[in-house]
């Protein structure tokens, strides 16, 4: 009980965090410079964002649920769970963002969710 | 093009930083000390991480997560989160094949065929466009025409 719950603050953990980075990046606009001090500028802007914060303190939620679930459950239960994480954030990236997701997008991406879970599990012998 | 390059050296940069923790890492000594409690769990994560302060493979590693981290994030602020996340996933193809040739490890045919499967997807959604939604005030991608 405690595993599932602590798996599903992984997941929804990560795909926040990440919905909330892509949502402060994108409110600093497109970065189309090389040149190293504008970078520097534009990394202490993200820094400071709200959102881009907000969206590492779900990442830092994810990761410390990731830590207290494998003291829980095996590394081959939770690694191969949080690959549906490639779907939820999809979701978040649709609902929130408006990100349109075409069938060629969906298909890939429910591929490579299947691929991940197929290589996380670890092999029987 | 531009999205393709930034996510190919953030891929890359990931992979080898996941080498070097796991290289790092491993030749840490932990205590002997198996007691479950409190105290315990506290001097054993202070011994390791007093170890990990001192392993240059560790300093490494880090780095080149803090690289992967920035380029995503710079990906990010112009394509879309649907289309980043999926194609960094192509860094488990990554890893299966580093572990094959450079490590010697055996790869089992499940594991090539999750690759295999990942590299499929990540080819269907590179397909479908880096960008759908417009980063606001980028009038500028209007007049030079999106790519």
């Amino acid at each position: 009980m405690i595993t599932t719950l602590l798996i599903a603050l992984v997941v929804l953990g990560g795909s926040a965090g990440d919905v909330f980075i892509t949502k402060g990046m994108k409110q600093l606009g497109e970065i189309q410079t090389l040149h190293p001090g504008r970078l520097l500028g534009i990394a202490g802007r993200a820094i400071t964002n709200r959102y881009f914060l907000i969206g590492v303190l779900f990442m830092a939620i994810s990761y410390f649920s990731f830590l207290g679930a494998l003291r829980l459950a095996d590394l081959s239960l939770v690694l191969p769970a949080t690959s549906v994480s490639f779907v939820i954030t999809t979701i978040g990236a649709r609902l929130f963002l408006k990100e349109k997701i075409s069938p060629s997008r969906l298909a890939g991406i429910v591929l490579v969710c299947a691929g991940v879970a197929l290589i996380s599990i670890p092999s029987q012998h | 093009m531009k999205t393709a390059t930034v996510l190919i050296v953030a891929i890359v940069a990931q992979a080898a930083g996941d080498v070097f923790l796991t290289r790092g890492m491993k030749s840490m000594v932990s205590l002997d000390a198996s007691g479950g409690g409190l105290s315990e769990s506290i001097s054993q994560v202070s011994h390791i991480a007093f170890q990990a302060l001192q392993s240059p493979m560790i300093w490494i590693g880090t780095l080149l997560l803090i690289v992967f981290f920035a380029l995503f994030s710079a990906a990010l602020s112009w394509a879309d989160l649907s289309f980043v996340l999926p194609a960094t996933a192509f860094g488990y193809v990554l890893n299966v094949a580093a572990g094959y040739y450079f490590l010697n490890e055996t790869v089992s045919p499940r594991r090539w065929a999750g690759a295999a499967i990942i590299t499929l997807g990540v080819l269907f959604v590179s397909r479908s466009g880096a960008r759908t939604v417009e980063a606001p005030g980028e009038e500028l991608l209007a007049a030079r025409g999106i790519e």
